[in-house]
């Protein structure tokens, strides 16, 4: 049903990258007239290219259906550089001092994954390599059991013990939203493992964040019962703070 | 210059899983809910009853009709998303009593068609396995009563499993009906055609072209389409539903067109011949000598095709439901949603007994399968022609009140408007006593329920049209990041 881009239409594009400005420009609640008068574009050009614009979810309706605001999705065109409040990074810092493995604070933005306060002394894997393979790390199925689906496409082997089978994954996030500890050893790299534990707003629970541990594969295999009670302790003190 | 927006922190219809159903899902219920295999199987044949050559005519004037309406309805479903579909959407445009109308015939319209699904398997169904056994008009029945209870156990327990689970059960129950519809039409075209050029509307056939034979055509055309609004039910559960939607309708609307003129002209180019392949329309007592393959792959399909629709059927009457349940209007209960599977587990339960149950009645009180189907379409058309009527007019007038009205969508509202309150007068005027009775009763029933909840739950009925509202997690910066 879609053709391919042929590009030609130059002025389309224009005027809704104009829309987006002036919708940023105006604030919350400036209608579409007001926008087609501002921009001196024709109201009907203007009503359709605000439609396509809220259809991909670049614009929001307000309730009362005339006025718009900027969607969420436009965060992805100008990441935020999240850095943890003071009070959070204490948090970390007092974990840190607790364990030997390295602890990560990473934040979760729709399905990208923000590293807000990575452990300095172990460098994590990196955060787009991360969020491309959900389903082979503990943060990605904190996510993916959050949203209750799997990825689209095929899911990767990136080493021997990488569960590829759709139904077998399915059964672990079912584990992980029951349990909220997602676990994951040597399915990312072979030798490494982690721990991860959902970090949730205290109003209405939403999934803001995830905090990993990552050490050797056979040390995470293990129960860490002990361990797993230290994550879930700043999990819930980070909590308010994020949020 | 700009408003201070009060967001919610939560959506009025939260439960349901939100945001969740891909563009295959959404299409499929949309398709389904139409089943133009069942559709293009039997209609062609009652439009060229009615209209001979001009059956053509009769259905492009019909789909010209249903863009239309599909037009109003998409300037809904590209600004709003609703469970309600068209009476959430009539609530923006002409209040609380024009809501109220077109939730009525929403029900009306979609519960008749659940039973309608529920009588066409259990006719189609039934017959076939008489056939097959050989056997007589009883054992039909009794075939036809045992597949209206597994259909209406296994619906139901899909549409509580899930829209997801539903929506990929019903596109390949469609796909493979069309296909099956498809291949045997094509057959008999090729079986039969060579002697007999087709007389595609042109040239004088046999009776020529009749005006007035194609008016009447036009209606059990329209009622052909019926039903392919339903996925604007779905705007809470789809993802990127102001994009999902309104393509799914418009696809539907345009693919069913495309099919149902396809099969007319091969039933035009063989007369007869689909006709001998559906056993019911016939009516001919037939034995096994009788049975040919094209037959029985084409009863398969078309009650496969009704499987579907009573599924898509159930899934937007129960939304609708939902919806009025959560504005206050029907009983709360009926908005409660499963706990595991985020579906309106109890409205499913509350109303797929009754279309079934309506049918199992009939059948066991002898009526013939042909009118308990045709007295159950006719009623069910025209309440989705009232619908479609209500969510016509309050186009224009939702569109004025938020300052986004143009020209276009008031000549297209216009021209609908007065096509569809032509088509129902000259239904109502065409009607038998029996319909008439019934749409008199269903008056007096929705009028009379009105004024007992405008004196009961008053606040409950200005406030229909909930719909997904934008909340503050949907704005950029708005809520907590």
């Amino acid at each position: 049903m879609t053709s391919p881009i042929s590009g030609r239409q130059p002025q389309a594009v224009r005027s809704a990258l104009l829309i987006l400005e002036e919708v940023a420009a105006a604030g919350v609640g400036v209608t579409a007239k007001e926008i087609s008068a501002a921009l001196r574009i024709p109201p009907a050009t203007t009503y359709r290219l605000l439609n396509l614009l809220v259809a991909e979810e670049y614009l929001v309706r307000l309730p009362d259906l005339g006025g718009f605001a900027l969607g969420r999705r436009i965060a992805n065109l100008a990441p935020a550089a999240l850095s943890a409040p003071t009070a959070a990074r204490d948090v970390m810092r007092r974990l840190r001092e607790r364990v030997r493995w390295g602890a990560h604070l990473v934040a979760y933005d729709r399905h990208r994954f923000l590293f807000v306060d990575p452990d300095p002394d172990h460098p994590p894997t990196d955060a787009d390599e991360l969020a491309r393979h959900p389903h082979a790390n503990g943060l990605g199925r904190l996510l993916l059991a959050e949203h209750d689906e799997l990825p689209d496409g095929p899911l990767a082997r990136l080493t021997p013990r990488t569960v590829v089978d759709r139904d077998e994954l399915k059964s672990a996030l079912v584990d992980v939203a029951r349990t909220g500890l997602a676990r994951q050893c040597g399915e990312f790299h072979a030798a490494l493992g982690c721990l991860a534990v959902a970090v949730r707003a205290p109003g209405d629970g939403r999934l803001v964040a995830g905090l990993a541990l990552t050490g050797p594969a056979d040390r995470v295999a293990a129960p860490n019962t002990e361990l797993i009670e230290l994550l879930r302790e700043h999990a819930a003190e980070l909590a308010p703070l994020l949020a | 210059m700009t408003r201070i927006p009060v967001l919610r922190s939560r959506s009025p219809v939260a439960g349901l899983r939100r945001r969740s159903l891909r563009p295959p899902g959404v299409f499929a219920q949309s398709v389904a809910t139409t089943a133009p295999a069942g559709a293009m199987a039997s209609t062609p044949l009652l439009v060229i009853a009615a209209a001979g050559n001009g059956a053509l005519w009769s259905f492009a004037i019909a789909a010209v009709l249903v863009g239309l309406v599909a037009a109003c309805i998409t300037v809904f479903a590209r600004r709003m998303a609703a469970a309600g579909g068209l009476y959430s959407f009539t609530a923006q445009g002409l209040g609380p009593g024009g809501a109220y109308a077109c939730a009525v015939a929403m029900v009306v319209g979609y519960g008749m068609l659940v039973a309608v699904t529920f009588a066409g398997a259990s006719w189609y169904g039934g017959a076939l396995v008489a056939r097959l056994a050989g056997g007589s008009d009883a054992l039909a029945a009794g075939a036809g009563v045992a597949l209206v209870v597994v259909l209406a156990v296994t619906v139901a327990v899909c549409a509580v499993r899930g829209v997801r689970l539903a929506g990929r059960v019903m596109l390949v129950i469609e796909a493979v009906s069309i296909g099956l519809i498809l291949v045997v039409l094509v057959a008999l075209a090729l079986t039969t055609a060579p002697g007999t050029p087709a007389p595609v509307g042109a040239g004088p056939g046999p009776g020529g072209l009749d005006l007035g034979g194609i008016a009447v055509g036009v209606l059990p055309a329209l009622a052909a389409f019926i039903g392919f609004d339903s996925a604007a039910s779905l705007g809470v559960e789809a993802r990127r539903p102001f994009a999902s939607i309104p393509r799914a309708i418009t696809a539907t609307a345009a693919v069913a067109a495309v099919l149902y003129l396809v099969a007319t002209l091969v039933q035009l180019a063989t007369p007869g011949g689909a006709g001998r392949a559906t056993s019911p329309t016939s009516g001919v007592p037939a034995t096994v000598g009788d049975l040919s393959w094209a037959s029985v792959l084409m009863d398969i399909g078309i009650v496969a095709s009704f499987g579907a629709c009573a599924l898509a059927a159930v899934n937007t009457l129960v939304r609708v439901l939902f919806s009025l349940a959560r504005e206050g209007v029907a009983p709360a209960a009926l908005g409660r949603t499963h706990r595991r599977h985020l579906t309106p587990a109890v409205a499913v339960w509350v109303t797929v007994p009754v279309p079934a149950a309506v049918v199992v009645v009939g059948t066991a009180a002898g009526v013939a399968p042909a009118t308990v189907f045709g007295g159950l379409v006719a009623v069910a058309t025209l309440g989705f022609l009232a619908a479609y009527l209500l969510v016509c007019l309050a186009a224009p007038r939702f569109l004025a009140r938020i300052g986004e009205l143009t020209g276009g969508v008031v000549v297209v509202s216009v021209l609908a408007s007065a096509a569809l309150v032509a088509t129902v007068v000259v239904v109502v005027v065409h009607a038998s006593t029996g319909l008439l009775i019934t749409l008199a009763g269903l008056l007096v029933v929705g009028v009379g329920g009105w004024f007992v909840l405008r004196r009961r739950r008053g606040p409950a009925l200005q406030g229909m049209g909930v719909y997904d509202e934008t909340t503050t997690a949907d704005v950029l910066a708005a809520g907590p990041r």
